[in-house]
């Protein structure tokens, strides 16, 4: 506000028409208030203008999304979150059980150390290309710029 | 929770856009408080409050973090066609908002929120000041201080 601005609210009732206006003062304020609106010409226009102001704000349509739009937002975050989960599970289970093979076929001594090392090298070999293909897969997919497209 | 999130997403996006200047991303802004919300509902503590401001804090501090990052850009909002209001209507609508947006642009960032928060998102002194994080003594001048702003700003507009 202006130095004018600022002279005129403290002659006037300055900001407790804006308290007055949402409800916000005490009894002893809100008489007080009254009491002023009743003599001030100056303060009653301007609480008419406060008035209106925010009637025309709260009509205006500063947001354009229709609820629909959110709610579908929300369900989209609800399959990412369960994907999430889901691959998280199935890792860590694949994880297990496969930790769990390799240290018994490894601690088996009725199988030779031959066939021991050519199993390791072709379960090695064949972690080997799953983890090259997901390592492509991912650095196409954070370079793809048509992601998002809808067909 | 959902269906209230889903009722807040247009005010929050509201506010949103007064903090950051442009709706793309303040929906990301929201887009990322509903994650919050969801990923940890226990976070919300109905003994300290609403659940409305709350939430828009959660955007707020959202909207912080996406400025501290991105360069904020002019405002734009495309106003969706609502089927039961003529065309005429429509565009004085439009207009009409358009006025006010321009408005509000003119004035400072602390001014565009309250305002979000008192007149369009209808929060009382004591929400707002959770909100804003400020004291509840300060909500009734800074809210005067924007009004009167916003008041000369669309009079300064008019002319």
């Amino acid at each position: 506000m202006n130095e004018a601005g600022d002279a005129v609210a403290g002659r006037h009732v300055g900001e407790n028409l804006s308290g007055y206006l949402d409800g916000e003062l005490t009894q002893q304020e809100r008489q007080r208030v009254e009491l002023h609106l009743a003599d001030c010409e100056e303060c009653r226009g301007l609480l008419a203008d406060l008035s209106a102001l925010r009637e025309r704000m709260g009509r205006s349509g500063l947001s354009s999304r229709v609820e629909d739009q959110w709610r579908e937002d929300m369900n989209d975050l609800g399959v990412q979150f369960s994907r999430g989960v889901g691959w998280l599970l199935l890792i860590g289970a694949l994880l297990i059980i496969g930790g769990i093979v390799i240290f018994g076929f490894l601690g088996d001594p009725g199988i030779p150390v031959g066939w021991k090392l050519l199993m390791g090298a072709f379960y090695l070999g064949l972690l080997g290309l799953f983890i090259s293909v997901l390592r492509q897969r991912l650095i196409e997919r954070k370079t793809d710029r048509y992601k998002d497209v809808e067909i | 929770m959902r269906q209230e999130l889903a009722q807040l997403g247009n005010g929050a996006h509201a506010l949103a856009i007064q903090i950051l200047g442009n709706p793309e991303d303040a929906a990301d802004a929201v887009h990322d408080a509903f994650a919050t919300a969801l990923a940890r509902p226990g976070a919300y503590d109905p003994g300290r409050g609403a659940f409305k401001p709350w939430f828009l804090r959660v955007v707020r501090n959202r909207c912080i973090d996406l400025l501290r990052r991105r360069r904020p850009t002019g405002v734009d909002v495309e106003l969706l066609p609502d089927p039961g209001v003529s065309p005429e209507d429509r565009v004085q609508e439009q207009e009409r908002d358009a006025v006010l947006r321009h408005a509000l642009d003119a004035l400072n960032p602390d001014q565009r929120q309250i305002l979000v928060l008192r007149d369009y998102l209808d929060l009382s002194y004591g929400e707002i000041a959770a909100v804003l994080d400020v004291a509840p003594g300060t909500v009734m001048s800074r809210l005067h201080r924007a009004r009167i702003a916003l008041r000369e700003q669309l009079e300064d507009d008019d002319e």
